[in-house]
């Protein structure tokens, strides 16, 4: 079982790490110090399960949840160390939660769980919460872009990047399906989500294509294959 | 000679009739507004009304002489004119004059225009001192008297002018003008200082009645903030007795007495419950009652042969209007009341029902600092303790000795945490008490928290209250470095602004006002509860102050005294 061990502070990652040696068929794909990283790392690595800490910097382990490309969704084990959080993890359809300090028999029970379940219900992530911000990474920081700031969200080779009405470009470690899924952003080509609100034009073209001009006066390129769906989504004609 | 000397001493009998007029009406609310100069219509024309009767007045209470009259009318006259104005002046010498013409004789007419110059006259008085700013001149018994004066020989010589022949005019000017010049001279002066007289007692009056009222609210200042108890009550009983000087003053909750002094305290003792009629009565209604002993019937309830006679019963007042208890004011069978101090009476008690109030209210405030505090500590110190023992956990296997560091640290933080809040301690003690929370924070982030602690050693003695920079710092991690992807700063300074400490804690996050994620968060409760303390504590400018550069540095800065003061609510 390939795990994935999230937490902000490194002796609750020491700690975990100690408790999950003891089991030979547990593999420790790797530690990950905020939600950001977290993030990145499922996309990269797709694990089986994550032993996810609640309480971590700008975003914690439970908005991290709602982050995840649903398409890779791993098990989620929470810890925590206040158990206020508890029934809000179970609504968020966490596999179980562990309190810290971890008691041993305690986690015990939770890999024999593990072991026994297979892979994860999707309907069980069903009614994960819609986005109101995109956690995006800067310089020792993590920066959330309001969505009502957000024109486009493009999927380049060097990854996902967020643009601004101020003309700014942020990197992300959201799938662009996880964005549509969980936002109003709606896809206008196979690499860009657009922002209704931030549509001020659409500019039809011969070839049957389309281009978006934002109201900060950038242009968006709109697919012919996307465009009816654009259209129907925005109710034109 | 002799009959002009028989004509002013008769004349001047009549003057004092007169005078007995103006007096008893001096006492009257009629004249009150002749004591200012007054440019209002009311009291302008009150003026008139009141100087044309004496006018009037004057002439009725004249003397007969030749079938002319010698008179007193002048008084009027001038002093409508010196108090009211030239337009006053006239129309009370016109009223006056047609008067006078209406009686009839040969002089009828000349007196008449006589009576309307001396209006002028008083009126060109007034208006002189007026425009010279000498306006209080006019209030000079002398001055009123020199322009009674000169308007009285005006009227001589008008006589002369307008009587004819002129053989009977010199007749009746030789055997009326001293007698009239004596008397309404002299009567004008004296009108006017028995106006002046009414007008001193009036002032001292109410200046006395100020100031005994100032003195006291004074005195008594915050003598019952802490409520109605026996030291409390036998301090503001003692102020009362001292300054309005009645025979007895007692102060009573609803129950029993909490402090009597003065005549009768052989028999009326602290302690004892409340037996008078009054007191009841006026506790049950809420009323102030008066026993005088004469209409009302006042007998002490305690003893047959109290020396006391008279009693004024106030109610305190506590929250919403409740009567918490009562003060009473006697005076002995041997003295009347006073009506200053049965009007100052109720002031007091009015006064010192605001005052428990304000303290009651000041109480409260307080009691609720204190819980938040209790509440937040107990709020606090769970999630700390959970996430310390975590650490813990983690470090015990792997360094044994680091463990048992932490463990020290957890120790001095928790003794300092114990330390009530209301109690003051050294800026040492707080730096321990950071250092102590710092040392387990470091642990737990591991090399993720740089912690930088620049206090120069000459503040180590500083006192302020205790709890108070903790919070502070806990709040720059909670909300400051821990939300931050890479390595978090703190630096702690302190530096002196006047006479002043101000301790500064900043952090390199800059979120404060990020107001992105309040989810669950205590939204920086420590902190407003250490700024309300200091602002309570201290007063302005004393307190927290909060600059924050977005995404680069939030800085918190306590303010507090070098010298620690008198705490100011104790």
């Amino acid at each position: 079982m390939r795990v994935l061990i999230i937490d902000d502070e490194p002796p609750a990652r020491e700690e975990l790490r100690r408790l999950l040696g003891a089991y030979e068929d547990i593999e420790i794909l790797g530690e990950c110090a905020n939600a950001v990283e977290g993030i990145a790392a499922v996309n990269r690595l797709s694990p089986d399960a994550l032993f996810l800490d609640i309480h971590m910097p700008r975003i914690s382990g439970l908005e991290m949840l709602s982050m995840l490309d649903p398409d890779r969704r791993p098990q989620v084990v929470f810890l925590t160390a206040h158990d206020e959080h508890a029934l809000e993890a179970f609504a968020e359809s966490a596999f179980d939660y562990l309190l810290k300090p971890v008691d041993p028999e305690r986690i015990d029970k939770t890999i024999r769980r593990l072991r026994a379940a297979h892979a994860p219900s999707p309907a069980l992530f069903e009614p994960a919460r819609p986005l109101t911000s995109i956690p995006c990474s800067g310089q020792n920081r993590v920066y959330l872009v309001k969505l009502a700031d957000i024109e486009f969200v493009v999927s380049r080779s060097s990854g996902i990047f967020v643009v601004t009405g101020a003309g700014q470009e942020r990197f992300t470690e959201l799938t662009l399906k996880t964005i549509e899924e969980r936002t109003p952003l709606t896809r206008c080509h196979r690499q860009v989500l657009v922002n209704p609100e931030a549509i001020r034009e659409i500019v039809f073209q011969e070839s049957g294509a389309a281009e978006i001009v934002t109201n900060a006066g950038a242009r968006v390129p709109v697919s012919r294959r996307h465009l009816a769906l654009l259209k129907e989504r925005l109710s034109i004609a | 000679m002799e009959q002009s000397l028989a004509l002013s001493f008769n004349l001047m009998m009549q003057t004092c009739g007169y005078l007995v007029v103006a007096y008893l009406l001096s006492r009257t609310k009629l004249f009150l507004p002749f004591m200012r100069v007054t440019v209002r219509l009311p009291h302008r024309i009150a003026a008139y009304v009141v100087f044309s009767l004496f006018c009037i007045m004057g002439t009725y209470l004249g003397l007969e002489i030749d079938e002319s009259i010698a008179n007193t009318r002048a008084i009027g006259a001038v002093l409508g004119g010196m108090l009211g104005g030239p337009v006053v002046g006239f129309f009370v010498g016109l009223t006056g004059g047609l008067h006078r013409y209406w009686i009839g004789g040969p002089t009828a007419l000349a007196c008449t225009v006589s009576t309307i110059a001396e209006g002028l006259i008083g009126g060109f008085f007034h208006l002189w001192f007026t425009r010279h700013g000498r306006i209080v001149k006019v209030f000079d018994p002398f001055t009123v008297a020199l322009g009674t004066f000169c308007a009285e020989v005006v009227q001589m010589i008008i006589l002369l002018l307008m009587v004819k022949p002129f053989a009977a005019a010199t007749h009746l000017v030789g055997q009326i003008a001293a007698p009239m010049l004596i008397a309404n001279t002299l009567g004008a002066g004296l009108f006017m200082s028995i106006l002046l007289d009414r007008r001193e007692a009036l002032e001292k009056q109410s200046s006395v009645f100020s100031a005994k009222a100032l003195k006291i609210a004074a005195r008594a200042e915050g003598a019952l903030r802490g409520g109605l108890d026996r030291t409390a009550a036998g301090r503001v009983a003692r102020i009362i007795y001292e300054e309005t000087g009645v025979g007895a003053v007692a102060i009573s909750d609803r129950e029993k007495l909490l402090a009597f002094i003065g005549v009768g305290d052989d028999h009326h003792v602290v302690g004892m419950p409340i037996s008078s009629r009054q007191t009841l009565e006026a506790m049950e209604k809420n009323v102030v009652l008066y026993a005088d002993g004469n209409e009302v019937d006042y007998q002490c309830s305690i003893d047959p042969h109290c020396p006391l006679g008279a009693a004024l019963v106030m109610p305190l007042l506590g929250e919403e209007e409740r009567v918490i208890g009562a003060i009473k004011l006697y005076e002995p069978k041997t003295r009347l009341f006073s009506t200053i101090n049965r009007t100052l009476g109720e002031g007091i008690a009015r006064l010192l029902s605001a005052q428990i109030l304000a303290g009651r209210y000041e109480a409260q405030k307080q009691l609720l600092t204190q819980s938040e505090l209790k509440l937040l500590q107990a709020q606090v110190n769970p999630h700390f303790l959970f996430n310390t023992l975590n650490t813990l956990a983690a470090v015990v296997p792997k360094d044994p000795d680091r463990a048992r560091q932490l463990v020290q640290h957890l120790a001095v933080f928790f003794r300092k945490n114990l330390k009530r809040p209301s109690q003051e301690v050294t800026l040492e003690d707080e730096i321990d008490h950071v250092q102590a929370y710092l040392e387990i924070e470091k642990a737990r982030f591991a090399g993720n928290l740089d912690v930088i602690i620049d206090i120069p050693p000459e503040f180590a003695e500083v006192r302020l209250p205790a709890f108070s920079l903790q919070p502070i710092v806990e709040n720059a991690i909670k909300h400051g470095t821990s939300q931050l992807i890479g390595k978090g700063e703190i630096h702690i300074t302190a530096t002196r602004v006047d006479d002043d400490l101000v301790i500064d804690v900043a952090d390199n996050a800059g979120l404060h006002e990020g107001g992105e994620r309040p989810v669950g968060d205590d939204g920086g409760l420590g902190m407003k509860l250490v700024a309300r303390r200091l602002e309570t504590r201290f007063g302005p400018p004393y307190g927290v102050s909060v600059r924050c550069e977005r995404d680069v540095a939030t800085h918190v800065s306590l303010r507090v005294p070098l010298e620690m003061r008198e705490m100011r609510a104790a």
